[in-house]
């Protein structure tokens, strides 16, 4: 069955919740991607997923700021309190949208248009009140698409049109889609990633959602399987969730009043973690997966703090858990936070549908193998901290330090196969770079050194690369003192000669000791460091 | 015997599974082909601490995972925090699976516990301190879990005990003159110990970076630990090397 729904969205809401000034030349990235610009920004030439280093090319006086998910997702909350007089079905789908159902509040309302207006009231409003969006601004700085189904008030939505909000008469669903690009399908998060099944449909001459339509649904079945026939219901304005996933059960409830009452998160969220596993399990015995959650917490006065949370695939009990933790540090942020200690948390499984599981990849690539060992570095951060499991990641330079860098597995996600860039050392001239093989060791503290020559004076590089003698013997406190038995260098260095803060100027040198060990050592404003180690 | 295929499956996996008898320590993780010969079965075993030791130990423990990276198994680098992850992967190690914990403070022993099972091999380095109880717990762990640890450097050093070592008796680099040229490739003559197998400890020469940047094993059909017979190959490979005078380390 279909339902009408109303989707809202608010364009550059990462730079609005980031405190940025519109008006301002301004980008929000996350882990070195542009994921945000302000309209000045893009008029400038930087577009969303092009790297921080591109977008500081492109304009050097660009300011800056990373992306904090978590503020972003707990301001978004505050957001959308305000539209909770209208209805309390509101879903989150990431942060700066959500979307819920209007049969109810439209009949109440008298009708879409009115509702829809209603709402985009309010949002400006909260805009301009909480985020300081100037308040002409504020009125055009969001798009409302009501239509049939959820894929089509999306595309009502950010289609665009003069006015910003747009909406799609009842039974007019297939008409509405039928000349959007077929690129669009993306959109939606079943279909997010199938980049493969819209390159073949367009190489096959299909160019719009009309032309997908007009395709008979048993050949889509047998060309391209269950993500062609999903395809074409989405195009078609039916939603796919709706009609082919029939909701399993009915409602799965779990339920912990906290004793004594917690005035921490972490306590709530202790009993959350617990409720979830709990949620989680049972699900998993009867083959069920839930895909949208609604998270109450009361507090000892009884305020209540109640959203419903959709997850684009399914929720696994870590998920759950992130999002109790969201929901309360938006509560405790916002303009009427809990007066007492929180005594209950609830959950309730919404949306309950067949767990279709993951096909495992036959060969490699398997995907239960990284749960566990994700399970296993989640219970080492616990011991040691969030940051401490790191993965590697590689950004360009000259200093090792430029290119090693170690991010933290929390923040960097896990992605199965994902691809690390590597700096090509075989193509790409890059002037200043060490040559392969690379020092294995490298220092985190650089060493202070005493390099020699022949005649006991301590070797110096002048301002044209020359030594004022042979390197001979090399002193260091952890190292002693050792014959150096050949050496290479100097390799000049010359960073940012221009700016007079961020300069450096420094020549670098292989030593290879007389007992066999090879080092890297810098020489940088007239000392010399021990920087890394070929061991 | 009925197999259920698991579906942590990879292609040198698979004879392992369609052999009978599968307890943990009679499994083994790959490693690859030039390294194969340094061990009894080809492979680390399952649940073993093999120890690295000598010049150039990181680089060659960090040689030891490529075969393990490759396969879509976890490796997990404890407590050395100034590894290259750029130089570990120019070796051919895949990083896609690497994980590193550099600082394990006081809970080394924590944290290796808490990866044995779910990741294959633990890289343990210098910034590690492990209690000689707590070592004891580990090395049940490990043959429970089947969870290999290689040392950078003494083992005993971890209070581990070693099953395989690996010491690397000499190493000496060419292609560096007086001013000129640059490290570029380096010659290693590497001792593989077995523990408890009497006079079972054989040499192989690497080069470890080669002139690739890679491992590879140097033929030696005709050379046993024979210091005149080493020197005769050195000679051969044409080489510049700088160690012609030093007492070979033991």
């Amino acid at each position: 069955m279909n339902s009408r729904a109303l989707f809202l969205s608010i364009p550059r809401w990462q730079i609005i919740s980031s405190g940025v000034d519109l008006n301002q030349v301004a980008v929000v990235v996350d882990k070195n991607l542009v994921i945000d610009a302000t309209p000045r920004a893009i008029q400038c030439g930087i577009q969303l997923g092009i790297q921080r280093r591109e977008a500081q090319r492109l304009c050097p006086s660009v300011e800056i700021t990373e992306h904090d998910e978590e503020s972003s997702v707990a301001s978004f909350n505050a957001l959308v309190v305000v539209l909770e007089s209208i209805t309390p079905r509101i879903e989150i789908t990431v942060s700066g949208q959500c979307s819920f159902p209007t049969r109810g509040p439209s009949r109440y309302f008298g009708g879409d248009e009115l509702l829809a207006g209603l709402v985009g009231e309010r949002i400006a409003e909260a805009l301009s009140a909480t985020f300081g969006v100037d308040k002409n601004v504020a009125t055009s700085q969001f798009r409302i698409g009501v239509a049939d189904s959820y894929f089509a008030a999306l595309i009502a939505a950010s289609s665009n049109v003069e006015s910003n909000i747009h909406i799609v008469e009842t039974g007019g669903n297939a008409d509405f889609l039928a000349p959007f690009s077929l690129h669009l399908l993306r959109l939606d998060s079943a279909l997010a990633k199938s980049v493969e099944l819209i390159s073949v449909l367009q190489r096959l001459g299909i160019e719009t959602l009309g032309d997908l339509v007009a395709l008979p649904s048993e050949e889509l079945l047998a060309r391209f399987g269950k993500p062609g026939v999903l395809a074409q219901q989405l195009a078609q304005g039916v939603d796919f969730e709706k009609s082919s996933i029939e909701t399993v059960s009915g409602v799965l409830m779990e339920e912990h009043e906290i004793d004594p009452p917690a005035n921490r998160i972490d306590t709530v969220l202790f009993s959350a973690k617990s409720l979830a596993d709990q949620i989680c399990q049972d699900l998993y015995c009867t083959g069920t997966a839930c895909r949208q959650i609604l998270i109450e917490v009361e507090s000892e006065h009884g305020e209540l703090s109640s959203r419903f949370w959709r997850h684009e695939y399914r929720f696994t009990s870590a998920d759950i858990t992130d999002r109790v933790r969201w929901q309360l540090e938006g509560w405790y942020r916002s303009s009427a936070p809990p007066t007492g200690p929180l005594s209950l948390v609830r959950l309730v499984a919404e949306e309950v549908i067949r767990d279709d599981g993951y096909q495992l990849e036959f060969w490699g690539k398997q995907t239960s193998n990284d749960e566990q060992a994700i399970r296993s570095f989640t219970r080492v951060q616990e011991i040691l901290g969030i940051d401490s499991v790191t993965v590697a990641q590689h950004g360009k330079g000259r200093r090792s330090g430029d290119i090693e860098q170690r991010v933290p597995l929390s923040s960097a996600g896990f992605i199965p196969d994902r691809q690390i860039a590597l700096p090509e050392y075989t193509n790409a001239p890059w002037p200043g770079r060490l040559p392969a093989p690379l020092p294995v060791l490298v220092l985190g503290h650089a060493e202070l050194l005493q390099v020699i020559d022949l005649e006991g004076c301590e070797v110096r590089v002048n301002g044209r690369g020359l030594l004022s003698g042979e390197p001979a013997r090399l002193r260091s406190d952890s190292l002693g003192s050792h014959l150096i038995k050949a050496w290479s260098g100097p390799w000049l260095v010359d960073e940012r000669w221009w700016d007079p803060i961020g300069k450096d100027r420094r020549a670098r040198f292989q030593f290879l000791l007389e007992n066999g060990a090879g080092y890297l050592c810098v020489l940088r404003g007239g000392s010399w460091w021990l920087e890394a180690s070929y061991d | 015997m009925q197999i259920t295929p698991t579906p942590s499956i990879s292609k040198n996996d698979l004879h392992q599974i369609s052999t009978p008898s599968v307890l943990a320590h009679n499994r083994i993780f790959p490693v690859i082909e030039e390294l194969a010969g340094l061990f009894r079965d080809g492979g680390i075993h399952q649940g073993s601490t093999v120890e690295v030791r000598g010049e150039a130990e990181t680089t060659f423990a960090a040689a030891l995972t490529i075969a393990v990276s490759q396969s879509s198994k976890w490796t997990a680098v404890v407590g050395l925090p100034g590894l290259s992850s750029q130089a570990v992967s120019h070796l051919g190690v895949d990083l896609s699976r690497w994980v590193f914990v550099d600082h394990p403070q006081d809970h080394a022993a924590e944290v290796v516990q808490a990866l044995m099972g779910s990741v294959a091999l633990i890289l343990i380095g210098s910034n590690t301190k492990i209690r000689s109880d707590h070592g004891r717990k580990i090395a049940a762990r490990m043959r429970s879990k089947g969870t290999s640890i290689i040392t950078v450097g003494d083992a005993r050093g971890y209070n581990l005990r070693p099953s395989f070592s690996l010491k690397i008796l000499r190493a000496s680099w060419s292609g560096i003159g007086h001013g000129n040229g640059r490290l570029t490739s380096r010659r290693l003559e590497v001792e593989a110990v077995h523990r408890g197998v009497t006079s079972n400890s054989h040499r192989r020469l690497f080069y470890l970076p080669d002139e690739q940047g890679q491992l590879s094993a140097i033929k030696q059909s005709f050379l046993q630990v024979d210091p005149v017979a080493s020197r005769d190959v050195r000679k051969q490979g044409g080489l510049q090397h700088f160690d012609e005078d030093v007492p070979q380390a033991s």
